[in-house]
């Protein structure tokens, strides 16, 4: 009988029972809504982003849009939604009961003020004490809060990222993340700085700022508030490439742990996340598209690919990768392969040739109605690998090792 | 990839009720979906399998991108009478038996369920027009207005030349309009597409026999013969003049006839049909016995499903509605009393090895005869053109057909001839596609010409 792999991991002294964590967002707008998350079988959840009640805040009619591509409906998600509009007695009232009720959940306080230190520290110690396991400082909402000194305006600021950090840092008497934006030019710099500025860990990334679309018949960017809109925060699949980046460049960079975010639907996100070096990750767009549900395959396939991957711990995979990502220059110039097209498996529907001729290398035969199959002329091929990405048949083309003469 | 659209269908106890269309179209989510399980395939085996080798992967890609007045461009621009086509194709033996699809052990792309989608829009929009050239002085005369004459029609209209189209029967359409019942095609896609080639410029003449092709020669440069086959071929056994024995050609005539409160279709109340042969005509006047009211419909085939030329799609269909399918078996005498059918007598077949043709042949078994009553039988072995009207026109005949080269000329100079009344009675889509074709030549031989 092999015992089931432990997905626990460690985090700023706690130990979470999974690493799947909500994100500060809509799913985690309430203490009721939180515990039943918890009760649905998350590891920890942050609030939603917890303010002075003397900031005010605003909720759009709209403030979501989606990007999808052919038939699939969700590629991107938008949001100009801002932080949570409810008082900070209530959170705390509500805190004291989430924590009573999931002791061994971790709860994080997310929080964000106006760029004034006493702000900051007044409020750290305040959702701090109300019970919450950590804090998590909102540097990084890209749209709404910025225009009002808040979010990524303190994200984009080493400056204020340092002083702001170490006000928290002061008012806490928890453990403190500093959540970033990728809305900068070099996120492991903001990292740093959270770092020196004595942050316990980073979280990464918050929503990348964009435009979801234009409604064509309308003229009306998308989403539209009475036919006008504003830029706002991107989420879900279409960000994951962004996020992972943004988590390795992090982990690469700094010694605190990096809690995983951007584009996490299914637990194949999430082991990838982890092999990039994020110690757990958080999860919204994919819950608000289909509840905390999801966490039930979250864990189940994270355990299961343990499991099969002979993993005893999922902490054997955090950072498994980082080694391997390296600059472009350290990359071997030597190594040589070749496309090799398997004749039985060809369906000799010429994607890969169309694309080798007017977007690669004009490297493949192929001859339309014979049956003959696609065939790859090795002198002629670059291994670009736009054949084998465009291939509609798993296992069709592969990679051929070419000695070096 | 998931599985392919399935459009909802009324069920059969419903739409064996009336002689309407009972298979919903795809709506635009069905249709993006459908699009996008396309592979876009490079020059493939679809677009070489439709006789008018439509660019499938283009147009199907153009409904993806949500541009469907120019989906259907690309269809129009390869074939006049793709929203007809999309209709009555037998898809499952041209392009969609060639999706690449069904290679990866997957359902073919709904190919003319996107076809008709993009027709829909079209129609809804106004057919797609294209430029014409300048007018020519010479002239052309088709001779019967189905898919093949229209076709011709249309492409040589096009080229700029007058061109006169003659049929027997009151509205220019063919089969399409007296032969295809609306179930498969409601007649309006038709009508619409057959108003559009018109109003290129063509002359309809109606309910005009054309026989004299002399007579025609002296007032035109060339002449497109594409009459079609309007008649059955006839099974040559005892008792097939029996009253209540019709032809499928004449049954599903009479049938359209009838639905256009222009004529009788015989009284099938309550009666039991068997219907002789196995191919998509077959079918087509089962389904219609069972509209007309009929008690049991049988299909007598004489080979076994496998090889049963109908679509299968066709044959679920007909079977769902309680059509009941007697395989291997053949008739060989008819009885009749007091002139009219009473009972079939049948033998039972044995397959054999496949003929040249690849066709596995068959031979009666002894002693295995067997006799079912019945009131009516319709013969569907097989259409053959008009004899008589062959005749008349004094061309070189092959098997009962109008003999022609590759180029569709006749052994008459100036007379060109092409699809049913040449291939011996096909689809829509190849007489179509032979249209485009002999228009081509018919340029040529004008070009060259003097007229």
């Amino acid at each position: 009988m092999v015992s089931k792999p432990d997905i626990s991991v460690k985090f700023c002294g706690y130990e979470i029972e999974n690493p799947f964590l909500l994100s500060s967002a809509p799913p985690t707008c309430t203490g009721e809504m939180i515990q039943r998350a918890f009760k649905a079988g998350w590891g920890g959840a942050v609030t939603k982003t917890i303010k002075p009640d003397k900031t005010p805040v605003y909720d759009l009619k709209n403030r979501f849009g989606r990007m999808g591509i052919e038939d699939k409906q969700l590629v991107l998600f938008e949001n100009i939604e801002e932080v949570s509009k409810r008082p900070v007695g209530t959170w705390v009232k509500e805190i004291k009961e989430i924590k009573k009720a999931f002791p061994d959940k971790l709860l994080v306080g997310s929080l964000m003020a106006e760029p004034k230190e006493d702000d900051w520290e007044d409020l750290a110690r305040v959702i701090s004490e109300a019970g919450v396991d950590m804090l998590e400082l909102n540097f990084g909402c890209p749209h709404g809060m910025p225009e009002r000194g808040m979010g990524a305006f303190c994200g984009q600021r080493p400056e204020l990222i340092d002083s702001l950090t170490k006000a928290a840092k002061r008012g806490s008497s928890v453990p403190v993340m500093v959540k970033l934006t990728p809305n900068v030019t070099d996120i492991a710099y903001m990292a740093k700085t959270a770092e020196q500025a004595g942050a316990d860990a980073t979280s990464a990334i918050n929503t990348v700022l964009g435009l979801i679309g234009v409604n064509i018949d309308t003229f009306e960017p998308m989403p539209s508030v009475d036919g006008k809109s504003t830029f706002g925060g991107m989420s879900g699949p279409g960000v994951k490439p962004i996020g992972m980046r943004c988590v390795a460049q992090i982990a690469q960079a700094t010694n605190i742990p990096v809690s995983g975010i951007g584009g996490i639907s299914t637990w194949k996100d999430a082991v990838e996340y982890l092999l990039i070096g994020a110690a757990n990750v958080q999860v919204c767009t994919a819950v608000m598209w289909r509840g905390y549900r999801i966490v039930g395959d979250l864990v189940d396939g994270l355990t299961n690919y343990l499991s099969d991957k002979g993993f005893k711990s999922v902490n054997e995979i955090i950072g498994k990768t980082l080694p391997r990502l390296t600059s472009w220059s350290k990359l071997d110039k030597d190594w040589k392969v070749v496309a090799n097209i398997d004749k039985d498996k060809c369906i000799k529907c010429g994607v890969c040739y169309i694309g080798c001729y007017d977007g690669g290398y004009q490297a493949i035969k192929f001859e339309p109605n014979t049956g003959k199959a696609a065939e790859v002329d090795e002198e002629k091929c670059d291994a670009c690998s736009l054949c084998y990405l465009s291939c509609p048949v798993p296992g069709c083309i592969t990679w051929k090792r070419v000695q070096q003469k | 990839m998931s599985g392919r659209t399935h459009p909802p269908i009324l069920p059969p106890q419903v739409r064996i009720k009336t002689f309407e269309p009972y298979a919903e179209n795809l709506d635009d989510r069905m249709a993006l979906y459908e699009a996008s399980r396309c592979i876009t395939c490079y020059e493939p085996p679809c677009k070489e399998a439709c006789p008018t080798h439509i660019d499938i992967p283009e147009f199907i890609h153009r409904i993806k991108s949500g541009n469907y007045y120019g989906a259907a461009k690309v269809i129009r621009q390869s074939n006049i009478f793709g929203g007809e086509c999309a209709y009555v194709c037998p898809v499952e033996r041209l392009c969609e038996e060639k999706c690449v699809r069904n290679s990866l052990k997957d359902e073919p792309v709904a190919i003319s369920l996107l076809q008709r989608f993009a027709f829909e829009k079209e129609r809804k929009k106004g057919i797609i027009k294209f430029e014409k050239a300048p007018p020519k002085k010479k002239k052309v005369a088709v001779v019967g207005a189905g898919p093949a004459g229209l076709s011709a029609a249309y492409e040589l209209a096009r080229k700029g030349y007058k061109v006169t189209v003659f049929d027997s029967n009151p509205k220019a359409g063919g089969l399409m309009l007296y032969g295809i019942l609306p179930w498969k095609a409601s007649w309006e896609v038709a009508e619409s597409e057959i108003k559009n080639i018109l109003e290129y410029g063509i002359e309809f003449v109606p309910s005009k026999k054309v026989s004299d092709l002399k007579a025609l020669l002296n007032e035109y440069g060339a002449v497109f013969i594409g009459a079609g086959t309007s008649k059955s071929a006839k099974l040559g056994i005892e008792g097939e003049d029996l009253k209540g024995v019709y032809p499928a050609q004449d049954f599903l005539y009479d049938v359209a006839r009838h639905l256009q409160k222009k004529g009788k279709a015989p009284d099938l109340k309550g009666k039991r049909v068997a219907i002789i042969g196995g191919g998509d005509t077959a079918i087509d006047a089962s389904m219609a016995s069972l509209r007309l009211g009929a008690e049991r419909v049988y299909i007598i085939y004489r080979r076994s499903l496998a090889e049963m030329p109908a679509v299968p799609y066709g044959r679920k269909q007909a079977k769902e509605e309680g059509v009941e399918f007697l395989l291997l078996s053949s008739p060989v005498r008819i009885h009749g009393k007091n002139g009219a059918v009473t009972a079939i007598e049948c033998v039972k077949m044995a397959l054999g090895e496949p003929d040249q043709s690849g066709r596995r042949a068959v031979t009666p078994i002894k002693g295995s005869e067997f006799k079912m009553d019945i009131d009516a039988v319709i013969v569907a072995v097989g259409q053959k053109p008009d004899q008589e009207a062959l005749k008349s026109f004094g061309l070189k005949l092959k098997n009962g057909l109008i003999e022609t080269d590759n180029k569709f000329a006749t052994s008459i100079k100036g007379v060109f001839a092409g699809g049913d009344v040449v291939n011996g009675g096909e689809t829509v889509v190849k007489a179509t596609a032979e249209g485009k074709l002999a228009a081509e030549s018919i340029d040529q031989f004008l070009k060259g010409g003097s007229k």
